[in-house]
């Protein structure tokens, strides 16, 4: 905010500056504290590069009332240093390069997407919602730029080569598995074109959404070429491996802030009471809510405190009990995931028997999986409550085993489906039997196995979100006039909702590792699940405005930040997993996309590979070989071992750093006692002299 | 009111910085502030009319904020002392400025050190008068116990500032948005 302020003429308000000053110091009581922390004969010093700057920089932090400031700095000013021409263009240099750094950041601040809605979250509901909503930003902008990222190489140069370019291999496959042909036959009702819309097929299923559109040639002529196979390819890994440093930079900052505070060790009472206060709070509701929450937040660390005790005074026979009942009830928890999954198993295989089915009754058989998903993550966690009720874990620890079993739930429900298609697709692994004989793969049921996956995963984002809005408007909406309207005890005592951040994080978890696992197969949906989440953001607030009541158990905004992203990693984990598997073990489809006729879709590596010029080929043949790699893995470990060593030495200085510190108190302490009493002793002395 | 320009090339300096804190000041009394700074005219707003702006008037501690800020240590306010209070508590004022402020802020007594008796006071604003005398009590002493490094019973500026170090949320708590 101070930037350096203009030097102005100091002759005519030099007098009535210090005029100012001397007021200020003989009136205020408050201002007898001697300003310790400002040395006040300190000059800048000429030699060093940023003599100008430092001394500026200090000003800002020290705590002086503003006309004292002013002074010291003209102060400063006047010292002008004598600097040869070398010095001072540097010192011009750092000067605007500053000013640069400062307009844009402050440009930056202006196109930050949200920025106000954010902030007037936060005021009014506390750091933990907004820290879901800062996440909720981040996968929208994460998702746009896949979106271009997949535009720029996949999608435009195939709208843009479309009618030219020649098919890269001549080989063929049996007639039977080319036989692909999504387009519907004769005259088509008109509601099937909403039904088509809902389930990808139809006259979408042969369109640039999905994987079985794009084709199996290369553009160009002598001096350009564009392989739009290989292209699909490699944007698509990269997709993968941008997703993961974008996550992995945002939660280094994340663990830095962890990391520099020292972790959680102790200090939670005092944390609270000095820094539980948001100042930017501004409704006059906000502040008695927050209020309200810091004052449960002390009775419950109080009441843990309490259970703590009490659980280390049990006798071992009621230790016993309280173990074997828990072990019983993690035992029914995982027994009820297991039975969600069985049930997601039958209704995915149901409803791949019943997919020729026309009219909404297909319409339901095609989302039954989705349905059933949607319902197992909604009772699952439900009864898992009601189970921690009976284990009696402490507060943090119920907490944190739901956040688990509920993420474990939703990730794995959604590797059971994709097992499921697994199964029929490749006729349950056994590739060489039965339908899956001709072509690798089931050609029957799946002509372009490819797209029928697209269509899954395309499917399962939009049932979420039309999930999300049905919950709002049928859910949410009616409770709050009932609640607001009806003066019954139920009624008060259901009370308005609280937004839940953990569930509506895992909900975005989801959505995300969906997007990841079908990206491959169904190129467009970064940029549907773009428009999703930035309707999601404003449907999420205005129910959270209109709804809800701030939540009492708040979530800690920092850690939480990067729990949020330690979860959205098990997601991306699981998509590459799916995607590592689909391009090299899996038979393409030979009547569609633009990998059929290739054995797997990674050999068109290998074949792109030898058209390469020689001296190409050789660079890559000898960073792939051992005798690079395994400098460079080597390198790699001594550099981790390197960090690794450096977090070590810092904790334990900032350890050592904390004991000395108490030391110094202690020391002090003794050293005033020893004043103390020295002096009793000399009293009596100079009184008995003085007396003399 | 159209002079806006006459304002901006005027001689001080941090109307140029801070020109929407300037009309925010004069906002509040507009008979008593003039438009022309030039000659620093001795204004004070009294505290009544900064308590009751809004960023303020839910604050807990909105008195204490202003008696810390203000010259004469009553929370009445010249256009510096608004300025000052509002740039340490903006998000780019640096930790350890806004710890030093915070300290103040919650020093009830103005001995330098937060006291049991302060700390009580601090928790009694936080949570309305809500907690009872025990817990209270037992907060304090924790409070105390956590944060009292060189074992006088209170806490001196050092303490403060070890403690606030190890809280993540501090500078984002201790911002108000204008």
């Amino acid at each position: 905010m101070a930037s350096k302020p203009q030097r102005h003429d100091s002759s005519n308000s030099d007098p009535g500056e210090q005029q100012a000053l001397r007021l200020r110091r003989v009136s205020s009581p408050v201002s007898t504290n001697n300003y310790p922390l400002f040395n006040w004969s300190s000059t800048p010093a000429g030699e060093d590069e940023e003599g100008n700057s430092r001394p500026h920089r200090d000003l800002r932090s020290i705590p002086l009332p503003m006309a004292l400031k002013r002074a010291v700095r003209q102060v400063q000013q006047m010292h002008v240093p004598v600097v040869s021409r070398m010095e001072s263009w540097k010192r011009n240099k750092t000067k605007s390069l500053r000013k640069l750094k400062d307009n844009a950041r402050e440009f930056h601040y202006i196109f930050t997407l949200w920025s106000k809605s954010l902030q007037k979250i936060g005021g009014n509901f506390g750091g933990g919602v907004q820290s879901y909503f800062v996440f909720l930003r981040f996968l929208v902008v994460l998702n746009f730029f896949s979106f271009l990222l997949i535009a720029g190489f996949v999608l435009i140069p195939s709208i843009v080569f479309r009618s030219v370019g020649t098919t890269l291999t001549n080989s063929s496959g049996p007639e039977k598995c080319m036989n692909y042909d999504p387009n519907p036959q004769g005259l088509v009702v008109f509601y099937n074109y909403f039904l088509n819309l809902l389930s990808g097929t139809g006259f979408m299923e042969y369109s640039y959404l999905f994987y079985g559109y794009y084709n199996n040639t290369m553009a160009g002529d002598r001096t350009f070429s564009y392989n739009i196979p290989l292209a699909y390819l490699f944007t698509v890994v990269f997709y993968f491996a941008f997703c993961l440093i974008c996550i992995i930079a945002r939660m280094g900052t994340a663990a830095r802030v962890a990391v520099a505070t020292g972790g959680s060790a102790g200090g939670n009472y005092s944390m609270m009471v000095f820094t539980g206060w948001d100042y930017g709070c501004m409704a006059d509701q906000a502040t008695k809510l927050k209020q309200k929450t810091i004052h449960y937040r002390l009775q419950v660390d109080l009441e843990e405190e309490r259970i703590q005790k009490r659980a280390a005074a049990l006798t071992s026979s009621q230790k016993i009990i309280l173990y074997s009942i828990r072990f019983l009830m993690c035992f029914i928890a995982f027994g009820l995931i297991i039975a969600s999954f069985y049930g997601i198993f039958v209704a995915t295989n149901f409803s791949q028997e019943k997919s020729g089915q026309e009219g909404f009754l297909g319409l339901f058989f095609e989302y039954l999986p989705s349905i059933v998903i949607t319902t197992g993550n909604f009772l699952v966690p439900l009864l898992c409550d009601q189970i921690a009720l009976i284990e009696q874990y402490a507060p943090s620890t119920t907490i944190i085993l739901a956040l688990l079993r509920a993420v474990f739930l939703r990730l794995v429900s959604l590797g059971v489906l994709l097992f499921t298609l697994w199964r029929q697709i490749t006729c349950e692994g056994q590739t060489n039997s039965g339908t899956c004989k001709l072509c690798q793969y089931n050609y029957e049921v799946y002509p372009c196995w490819e797209t029928r996956v697209g269509q899954e995963m395309y499917k399962l984002t939009l049932f979420d979100f039309l999930i999300n809005i049905a919950v709002l408007a049928l859910v949410e909406f009616p409770r709050r006039m009932v609640v607001d309207n009806s003066s019954s005890k139920v009624a008060q005592w259901v009370g308005r909702q609280e937004f839940m951040v953990p569930s509506n994080v895992l909900g975005l978890v989801y959505g995300q590792t969906v997007v990841w696992t079908g990206a491959l197969f169904c190129p467009l949906l970064p940029l549907i699940n773009t428009i999703k989440f930035v309707f999601l953001f404003y449907c999420k607030k205005v129910t959270l405005f209109y709804n809800c009541r701030p939540a009492l158990k708040t979530f800690r905004s920092t850690t939480s930040t990067f729990f949020f992203l330690v979860v959205l990693l098990f997601g991306w984990g699981l998509a590459i997993l799916v995607m590592i598997y689909s391009l090299a073990e899996i038979h393409p489809s030979m009547g569609c996309g633009p990998f059929r006729f290739f054995p797997y879709m990674w050999s068109i590596v290998p074949t792109s590979f030898y058209s390469l010029s020689k001296t190409t080929q050789e660079f890559l043949f000898f960073i792939g070989s051992q005798a690079f790699s395994i400098p460079l893995f080597v390198l790699s470990c001594v550099v981790m071992c390197y960090f690794i060593a450096l977090t070590s030495v810092y904790g334990k200085s900032v350890a050592l750093l904390r004991a000395q510190l108490k030391l110094e108190g202690r020391d002090k302490q003794f050293l005033v006692k020893q004043i103390e009493e020295l002096s009793r002793l000399q009293i009596p002395k100079h009184n008995a002299g003085v007396q003399d | 009111m159209g002079n806006k320009q006459t304002i901006f090339t005027a001689q001080h300096k941090y109307l140029k910085l801070f020109p929407r804190l300037f009309y925010r000041y004069r906002d509040l009394a507009p008979q008593l502030v003039p438009l022309d700074y030039t000659n620093q005219p001795d204004v004070k707003l009294p505290y009544e009319l900064i308590g009751s702006m809004p960023e303020l008037k839910d604050n807990p501690f909105r008195q204490r904020i202003a008696e810390v800020f203000s010259e004469d240590g009553e929370g009445n306010m010249t256009l510096d002392d608004f300025l000052d209070m509002f740039s340490v508590l903006s998000e780019m004022a640096p930790r350890d400025l806004k710890a030093y402020y915070a300290f103040k802020i919650y020093d009830f007594n103005n001995d330098d050190f937060i006291c049991k008796s302060d700390l009580e006071k601090t928790l009694n604003k936080l949570t309305r008068n809500e907690l009872t005398e025990d817990e209270v009590r037992m907060v304090c002493e924790k409070v105390i116990d956590e944060a009292d490094l060189d074992n006088d019973g209170r806490l001196s500026l050092e303490d403060f500032q070890h403690m606030i170090v190890r809280a993540p949320d501090f500078l984002s708590t201790f911002h108000i948005r204008i």
